[in-house]
């Protein structure tokens, strides 16, 4: 009698069930908060505007390229592409537009004229490459592991095919304009890719293209049953996946400079990572940005700690293993407290 | 339809005729396998078709096996290349001592094998030429001395260094040099942070923290010039203008020296790629035909070389050099991309 009274869900009242609620889903942003006053009381100069300035403008990159991961592992996918799509998406900009190096160095009159395009040239890559993952994937019923882990490499060796190795450096003014002007101490690019998370935070919730995704994510057969269009839903993911991708490869060549062949290279890993943090289901059907955002902030504020510790930075991906395998435990944990008191 | 038959033929006739040539020409002395441990660097890139050129200048045939910075992978190519009995091989280590001993089943093979860049004193090999890399910590820490007096009137400040991953050990010797000469400057601090898997926006990242927390560096020491680049990046975002916080970086590629040009760099302490694959061409004929290398000093493109006979085998060590706004235009500089044209000539 007693063991069966314990496995019965405790009533909570709707207030204390909201509050419960409230803190499950916002856990990762908790977190987050906790180890930054940590940090900031136990770490000498961490506890400043330029660090944590500093925070939100490393997790640009990977950040920029989770919000494009999370929409396809939301849809039911996998994308191990886009770190390769980043880095061609920064390469080819570069290669045209940049002074030195590998540079064609292409001049646009007037020269404002270059952000646009490197823009739409990065974006264009991007999404070439997610519409030849969806073609396979989606048309052809390709396993989406295997089709994009080939893009992931085929695509990083076109990286290192037209550069031959090399690195085109020295974007013009205009285009650096993006990285060297900051609001509050925060580049525009950081500012460009929180607005990002915004709008796909907007359409991931309150749009129909969102919920429609969320739901093949977590059941693709009922969405087709009832007459939501699956395929092309899932092949516009992938697409949009990989013009994410260019946009974030885009960032990293703005705050560089340029870019080298091996730009980003471990980048994937790291968005991963921050997905799984940030509480997006691998099984799909589950996740939301805001806190994929926490994630990738929450690995920014370590990366940053190890950079002002004497900390080997070797412990850096031991810390984002360990935090990657707490996360998956804390999803267990809430699923746990979800059935027990809501 | 007709025009594009006899295109077609053509073509393959050749292609037919200079694969027939490369087989001739290959016979003539034989085939040599260049194992690069990495084709995302520009100084390998280089070093690739220097190799290539000066190699062929002397008669031979070079194959180039890139391994991506994996000691297994180079493992395994250095398996396959025994297998096919080059007449050498040539072999800049991806991990010095992971591939000792493949070094060593190659010459119990009876294949010469040639160390290029990346010295390794752990075995015996037939002939080694290098720059060397502690060598260029030291250059770099001569050039830092005199940097920081310069600005702080003595050998007195804050040197933020900027390793390459941390798992290279070609950056970890250029800190060991380094870190050794610095050592007699009780007055200067240094931090050191590695950029991991040498990614540029890793290099950016240390030093926009660096530069928060630490405000008062006064200079910059970065392990690879497309680091450098990004550290100028990360610079300029914090509002710094050119010469501000000093820069020095090492290897000497295109973009280390343009870096220069604007004023943003102080120092590139060059890795002289082309002298370093011509020696090994001047010096071929006799490691492949087993012929008593002497010691002394040789003229390699025009840099006085010293051939010494080491623990470890045959040791020519070329001087790296300080590139600075004063000489960066010479074209003896790898990063100015002007591959010396001449033929190389065999050491008699």
């Amino acid at each position: 009698m007693t063991s069966l009274a314990a496995d019965q869900p405790t009533q909570l009242s709707p207030r204390n069930r909201a509050a419960v609620e409230l803190v499950l889903d916002n856990l990762v942003w908790l977190i987050l908060a906790v180890v930054l006053i940590v940090f900031s009381a136990t770490i000498p100069h961490y506890f400043q505007l330029g660090i944590f300035a500093n925070i939100v403008e490393q997790s640009t990159f990977v950040g920029t390229l989770a919000i494009g991961l999370a929409l396809v592992i939301i849809a039911g996918h996998l994308d191990l592409s886009v770190e390769s799509t980043l880095g061609l998406a920064a390469m080819v900009p570069a290669m045209l537009f940049a002074e030195s190096g590998l540079g064609y160095g292409i001049t646009l009159t007037p020269g404002w004229l270059v952000i646009p395009a490197s823009l739409l040239v990065s974006l264009a890559i991007g999404a070439l490459i997610g519409a030849s993952n969806a073609l396979l994937v989606v048309k052809l019923q390709l396993n989406a592991f295997i089709v994009t882990l080939a893009s992931f490499i085929w695509v990083r060796g076109l990286v290192t095919a037209i550069s031959g190795g090399r690195s085109a450096q020295g974007l013009p003014g205009e285009l650096r304009v993006i990285a060297t002007t900051s609001i509050f101490q925060v580049p525009l690019y950081a500012w460009m890719s929180i607005i990002c998370f915004l709008v796909f935070a907007f359409i991931l919730r309150r749009t129909r293209y969102g919920r429609h995704i969320t739901m093949i994510g977590g059941n693709p057969v009922a969405p087709y049953r009832a007459g939501i269009p699956v395929d092309r839903l899932l092949a516009i993911t992938f697409i949009l996946t990989g013009a994410i991708a260019g946009l974030a490869g885009w960032f990293l060549a703005l705050r560089t400079s340029g870019a080298s062949a091996n730009l980003g290279t471990g980048m994937l890993f790291q968005a991963f990572a921050a997905v799984v943090i940030g509480g997006v289901s691998l099984k799909g059907g589950t996740g939301k940005l805001s806190g994929v955002y926490a994630g990738v902030l929450l690995l920014s504020s370590i990366n940053t700690a190890i950079n002002l510790m004497s900390m080997p930075a070797h412990y850096t991906t031991i810390i984002h293993g360990a935090l990657v395998l707490a996360a998956v435990l804390l999803d267990s944990l809430k699923s746990i407290i979800r059935a027990r008191y809501t | 339809m007709k025009t594009f038959l006899h295109n077609l033929i053509g073509a393959t006739a050749g292609v037919l005729l200079a694969v027939t040539a490369t087989g001739v020409y290959a016979e003539s002395k034989g085939k040599v396998f260049y194992m690069v441990p990495t084709l995302l660097d520009e100084f390998q890139t280089e070093s690739v078709k220097a190799i290539e050129k000066f190699m062929g200048d002397v008669g031979y045939e070079v194959t180039s096996l890139n391994a991506d910075n994996k000691a297994d992978v180079q493992q395994s190519q250095m398996n396959d290349a025994i297998v096919q009995k080059p007449a050498a091989i040539i072999l800049a280590a991806v991990d010095f001592e992971a591939l000792k001993t493949s070094i060593e089943k190659a010459r119990a093979a009876g294949i010469p094998v040639m160390i290029f860049d990346r010295q390794i004193k752990s075995t015996p090999s037939d002939f080694t030429s290098v720059a060397g890399t502690v060598e260029i910590g030291y250059v770099a820490a001569a050039e830092i001395e005199r940097l920081l007096k310069e600005k702080n009137g003595e050998v007195k400040g804050t040197v933020l260094q900027v390793l390459g991953d941390p798992a290279d050990p070609y950056s970890l010797d250029i800190q060991a040099g380094f870190e050794e000469k610095m050592k007699a400057f009780p007055g200067v601090t240094i931090i050191s942070k590695p950029a991991m898997q040498w990614e540029a926006s890793n290099a950016g990242t240390i030093v926009s923290d660096q530069l928060v927390a630490n405000p008062n560096i006064d200079l910059i020491f970065v392990h690879a010039a497309h680091l450098a680049v990004a550290a100028v990046a990360s610079l300029e975002a914090k509002g710094k203008k050119p010469g501000e916080v000093m820069l020095v970086s090492s290897n000497g590629a295109p973009v280390g020296l343009d870096l220069i040009r604007k004023g943003w760099e102080n120092v590139e302490v060059e890795q002289p790629t082309y002298a370093q694959a011509a020696a090994l061409a001047m010096f071929a004929d006799k490691v492949i035909n087993k012929q008593e290398i002497k010691a002394g000093t040789y003229n390699v493109l025009g840099l006085e070389s010293v051939v010494s006979i080491e623990a470890w085998g045959p040791n020519i060590k070329i001087p790296g050099a300080a590139i600075t706004k004063d000489n960066v235009d010479e074209s003896r500089f790898w990063g100015n991309m002007k591959a010396p044209s001449e033929p190389i000539k065999p050491v008699e």
